[in-house]
């Protein structure tokens, strides 16, 4: 198409992030060469610097570049509450959202048999041995409500009982503001199961 | 004059309204949207494209979830048409604990054994019966009386009262299962008892004998349809037990 292989070799490397189809990739390409060649040059850098640097805590898995991420070296936080979450931005969420103290365990994804998805994807193996090593008094299963979020959940929470140490699930249910008129039939009837005496 | 006629009935073809389906999986695509795997009791098991289905303020997010039972409208032809309407029609089998493995377990048998755009009316009500028994009847049933139904819809059903040669099978007999032939005499030591077998025919797993020889059986017929590549949920589970199991000791 172009005459310039790399040009070329730019806009099909740019395609590998999620959403940008060919068209897209194009104008990032050409909006980093004609108009911001400084730009183009420190994101090629820290690029670079980020995937040599940044690694997995060795205790929560989350992204970091020291061996434990910020949240497992804090000294004020619990460290006998471990809440387990699929992903770096569902910690982020449940830090912005909640007065939680204790520390996390990211999955880096759920249990997905369909995608061959299995146990030794997502770090139980590190899970355990948190779970053996580390006083830890109750593990909170912050996983998606999904069938992959829940069946993730249920594996866990036998892992844990096993081990004796009390194991909780998020709620689910109606939304904060919501009407139950408009809400859909799977969140109203899980809330409906999940109902609490008041 | 026919001509219109013709093209109406086409658009009509390429745009099904309001089809019984449930969702077998679904897969995320771009930045909101997502391939869903749908198995319809008129069309079979097909791929549809559900636009914005990610995105925050999705109207579909909490309906086209697994095991809700469904009705959908699409439009286009090709091998992705694209979802156009879900609404909620039957029963939502909330799945507690180990029941959701041998769920997603169903779901992976379809996905593996059945074709894109082959309809299969009544493997479709099998599948809702299935989904509805797998609440709170014995598991293991549920699903090895589901593989048998599968593979009779699937053009492998199991002859299990008869032997190759035609001979009744009989309570006492034992017999083992010669592939794409059919049951033979044997007094090999892993040998089915006709009484298993008999029971298996008939849809009543009622003891551990009965269940053992349906799942081994089963087990033996299924390997060569899913070649090397194995069923995740079944090693899901198998790891699920090892775990569970050695922590306990």
């Amino acid at each position: 198409m172009t005459d310039i292989p790399l040009l070329e070799r730019l806009i099909e490397a740019l395609r590998c992030l999620p959403g940008v189809g060919p068209k897209s990739s194009q104008r990032m390409a050409f909006h980093l060469l004609e108009r911001d060649r400084e730009g183009a040059r420190q994101l090629a850098e820290i690029l670079l610097e980020a995937v040599a640097r940044i690694g997995h805590c060795r205790l929560c898995r989350n992204f970091t570049e020291a061996e434990l991420c910020e949240i497992c070296r804090h000294p004020g936080r619990d460290s006998s509450l471990l809440c387990v979450v699929e992903s770096p931005a569902d910690l982020l969420a449940l830090e912005q959202a909640t007065g939680y103290r204790g520390r996390y365990f990211v999955l880096m994804g759920h249990l997905s048999p369909l995608d061959g998805i299995g146990p030794g994807d997502l770090g139980l193996d590190s899970l355990e041995r948190l779970l053996d090593e580390e006083d830890i008094a109750e593990v909170i299963l912050a996983t998606n409500p999904t069938v992959e979020g829940e069946a993730t959940a249920h594996y866990i929470g036998e892992l844990v009982r096993a081990r004796d140490i009390r194991v909780t699930r998020i709620a689910h249910g109606v939304p904060v503001g919501g009407e139950l008129e408009y809400i859909d039939g799977g969140t109203l009837s899980r809330a409906f199961l999940g109902r609490q005496v008041v | 004059m026919f001509a219109p006629c013709a093209a109406w009935a086409m658009v009509k073809m390429s745009s099904p309204q309001l089809q019984a389906a449930f969702v077998i999986h679904q897969r995320p695509f771009r930045n909101t949207s997502a391939i869903v795997e749908v198995f319809s009791e008129q069309h079979g098991r097909l791929g549809l494209m559900a636009r914005g289905l990610r995105a925050p303020r999705s109207r579909w997010r909490g309906i086209l979830q697994p095991y809700q039972g469904l009705v959908l409208s699409w439009r286009g032809r090709g091998e992705l048409p694209t979802l156009i309407q879900a609404e909620i029609a039957g029963p939502c089998c909330l799945f507690q604990g180990r029941r959701l493995f041998s769920a997603l377990y169903l779901n992976e048998l379809l996905l593996r054994l059945t074709h894109r755009h082959d309809p299969m009316p009544e493997l479709f009500a099998r599948y809702r019966q299935a989904l509805l028994a797998l609440q709170d009847a014995d598991e293991a049933t549920v699903l090895r009386l589901f593989e048998r139904d599968l593979l009779k819809h699937i053009g492998y059903e199991l002859v299990l009262e008869h032997t190759a040669e035609g001979v009744a099978v009989v309570p006492g007999g034992r017999y083992r299962y010669r592939l794409g032939h059919g049951l033979v005499p044997s007094q090999a030591e892993q040998a089915f008892s006709g009484e298993a077998l008999l029971a298996f025919a008939a849809g009543r797993l009622d003891n551990a004998a009965s269940r053992d020889c349906a799942r081994r059986l089963m087990r033996q017929v299924l390997a060569p349809l899913l070649g090397d590549k194995p069923l995740h949920s079944r090693l899901l589970y198998a790891d699920y037990r090892r775990r569970t199991a050695r922590s306990k000791i």
